[in-house]
């Protein structure tokens, strides 16, 4: 029997393209989610925990077979927190990769140079940042976000010196990055609305060797309390240093940075790092009693060895942990990975479980974090990630 | 609270001053302005911190390696940024090259050591918390004794007669037969030293932390400019007067409003005084 060529030719095309039919065709597609994320540079820090809880959440699903028999493929882009990279990764992953949905990036400065490009691609994305303007359910139908505002840091901050402190005079300072500005500027708009008493605010260079002037400063003007917006360690510890130097045991009050491990090692005394109160979540404190909420009791629990905690946040890994899930989930209930049905089932979800705290979104509501779940820490109580739930709490 | 504005603003204006005298020792033996100033100065204090806190070093052994680090690195901005763009000094290349390499010097110094400010040891434990405390006077010390150091040094010894000669008339010192390139090189060693100084002595008060070189960089080069190009007595003085001017500004307006408020009075005084309050005009030959 002779062979023509067509016929082998045919034949070879056949047998080669086999394995990739059982891997395209047969095999269900993944779900391929965008997980983009600062890995290198200075602003890693938060990554680290992300990372944790995506990787941990992903092989958890995975290893019980998937939503709907598909697996999660994460597609990771290091964005390095340079907005050009995050818009050129984020093109890449819409583009190129073809994922579902996108958790990232994870800063804010990156995420006001995405989300339109994510919006214009009606791409399902969930937002771990706090800058409010970032989101706009009519701008940016698709985009979630699963952090709390500036506006719910900055609530958690008032509600705390206006109930448990019962201060009036104010003193807010922050560092003069385009967040601390901007915090800064919140932070006074909803502070005199709430009728405090602002006696002074300074937006601070992060790099000023000493801020002895400015507590000065607050000092004179008989603030009873220093709100602090600065994600520098070096600044905060330089207020605290300032603090104690001039023996004025102010609260400070402020972003979650000031809690950092970073600032025990620059703080001259170990008391100096007293009376100082973070943003902190419910879910990932320690109560009174001196015991997680239980469903993160029982987190920490599972992933004890399997990766650390001491040093990165808790609420990092559970945010993590969470982004998947909810994707996951949505899915699952619509048996569909069609970004308008992720987008529709996120639209119903109402005070939605997850471990770093409750979500409750609607088509005209894209805040999805409760007001209540935003807390504050003592900044110097940090164990295994969490932190103490500050005085004065039930 | 006039004593602790005065006590941190003479301490951040020597660490100013002598990051000035940085960039006048570089300009002296090359007529370049070499931007790795203010990185010798963070180096100071990031090796002093790596030397003495990590390394577990006695302070003065610690002390000891950290400003060799500085004086070689100080070498090496000669060899690579500085040497190869000399011959085209008119096109101002060295603002790239010596640029470039701060930044690679920053990077490299983000990635090995940390992306946070890091403690620098305690020098000797002296006023904890108070206006006498160590972080203030040690500085100011460390200028005074930089500047006697480097009179000494040029009014009475051979070597720096010989820093001096090629910093007025290279061709003509070179014409007599000094050594202009290792002379140069010495003096960049110099200078690495005088930053890292800066950096070691002012390390309690500006942490070690990759980032403070290009602030010293930028306020460093204040001093030189007020106190005139190549005069060092010059930029103590706008030093010292920049760091109080800053401090008060601090207490009396608060951070960014103070910044504006220091490089307004910069720029008051070189349109009085373009030539620095200090330097002589230049002369134009005719």
């Amino acid at each position: 029997m002779s062979i023509s060529r067509r016929t082998l030719f045919g034949s070879t095309a056949a047998v080669l393209a086999i394995p990739a039919i059982a891997r395209h065709g047969l095999a269900a597609e993944p779900i391929r989610i965008g997980w983009l994320a600062t890995f290198t540079g200075p602003l890693a820090a938060p990554t680290i925990g992300f990372d944790r809880g995506v990787q941990y959440a992903t092989a958890l699903i995975n290893g019980a077979g998937g939503v709907n028999g598909r697996m999660i493929e994460i597609v990771s882009r290091d964005t390095q927190g340079d907005p050009t990279k995050a818009v050129n990764a984020t093109q890449d992953v819409i583009s190129r990769q073809k994922v579902h949905a996108i958790f990232g990036p994870a800063n804010s400065g990156e995420l006001l140079a995405t989300t339109p490009i994510m919006a214009r691609a009606k791409m399902p994305s969930l937002v771990p940042g706090v800058v409010n303007s970032l989101i706009d359910p009519v701008k940016f139908p698709n985009a979630f976000r699963v952090t709390p505002s500036n506006q719910q840091w900055d609530g958690a901050v008032r509600r705390y010196c206006k109930d448990i402190l019962k201060v009036k005079k104010v003193a807010i300072t922050a560092d003069a990055t385009g967040y601390g500005t901007s915090a800064h500027d919140d932070s006074m708009a909803s502070f005199k609305a709430d009728g405090f008493d602002i006696v002074y605010d300074g937006v601070i260079d992060p790099a000023q060797p000493d801020v002895t002037p400015d507590l000065l400063r607050a000092r004179n003007a008989g603030a009873e309390v220093l709100v602090s917006w600065t994600v520098s360690s070096g600044m905060a510890a330089r207020m605290m240093n300032a603090r104690g130097a001039l023996n004025w045991d102010v609260p400070i009050a402020g972003h979650p940075a000031l809690g950092t491990g970073e600032i025990g090692k620059l703080v001259n005394k170990p008391t100096y790092w007293e009376n100082v109160f973070q943003v902190g979540y419910r879910n990932c404190s320690y109560g009174p009693d001196g015991k997680l909420p239980k469903a993160n009791a029982d987190f920490v629990a599972a992933v004890k060895g399997k990766f650390p905690l001491s040093d990165t946040s808790l609420w990092w890994v559970c945010s993590g942990v969470d982004a998947i899930n909810l994707i996951a989930e949505a899915v699952a209930k619509t048996g569909s990975s069609d970004s308008a049905k992720i987008i529709g089932h996120w639209n119903t979800l109402n005070m939605w479980p997850g471990l770093y705290g409750h979500y409750s979104f609607s088509p005209t509501q894209h805040n999805g974090f409760l007001d209540s779940d935003v807390v504050m820490s003592k900044a110097n109580s940090q164990r295994d990630g969490a932190f103490d739930l500050a005085p004065g709490y039930a | 609270m006039l004593a602790a504005i005065l006590a941190a603003g003479l301490a951040v204006g020597a660490v100013y001053a002598l990051i000035g005298v940085t960039y006048n020792i570089m300009f002296s033996a090359s007529r370049v302005m070499s931007f790795t100033s203010g990185q010798m100065g963070m180096l100071g204090g990031v090796l002093g911190t790596l030397c003495i806190s990590r390394l577990g070093l006695p302070i003065i052994p610690g002390f000891v390696l950290a400003m060799v680090g500085c004086a070689a690195i100080g070498v090496v901005t000669e060899v690579i940024a500085v040497r190869p763009v000399l011959k085209a000094l008119d096109q101002h290349l060295y603002v790239l090259s010596t640029l470039g390499f701060a930044l690679m010097i920053q990077t490299f110094t983000a990635i090995e050591f940390s992306t946070e400010p890091q403690p620098f040891p305690r020098l000797i434990g002296i006023g904890e918390g108070n206006p006498w405390d160590e972080k203030f006077w040690l500085p100011v010390v460390a200028c005074f004794a930089t500047i006697g150091g480097l009179e000494l040094l040029y009014r009475r010894t051979l070597v720096g007669r010989a820093f001096l000669a090629i910093a007025e008339d290279n061709f003509a010192a070179r014409a007599l037969g000094l050594p202009e390139r290792n002379l140069r090189m010495a003096s960049f060693a110099l200078a690495g030293a005088v930053g890292g100084l800066a950096g070691f002595a002012g390390g309690e008060l500006l942490l070690a932390f990759f980032a403070n070189g290009a602030t010293l960089n930028f306020f460093g080069f204040v001093p030189v400019a007020l106190g005139g190009l190549g005069n060092n007595k010059g930029a103590v003085i706008g030093g010292l007067a920049l760091g109080v001017f800053q401090q008060a500004a601090n207490f009396l307006m608060g951070g960014v409003v103070a910044s504006v408020a220091v490089f307004a009075v910069f720029i008051v005084v070189l349109l009085v005084a373009p030539q620095g309050l200090f330097g002589a005009p230049a002369a134009r030959r005719v």
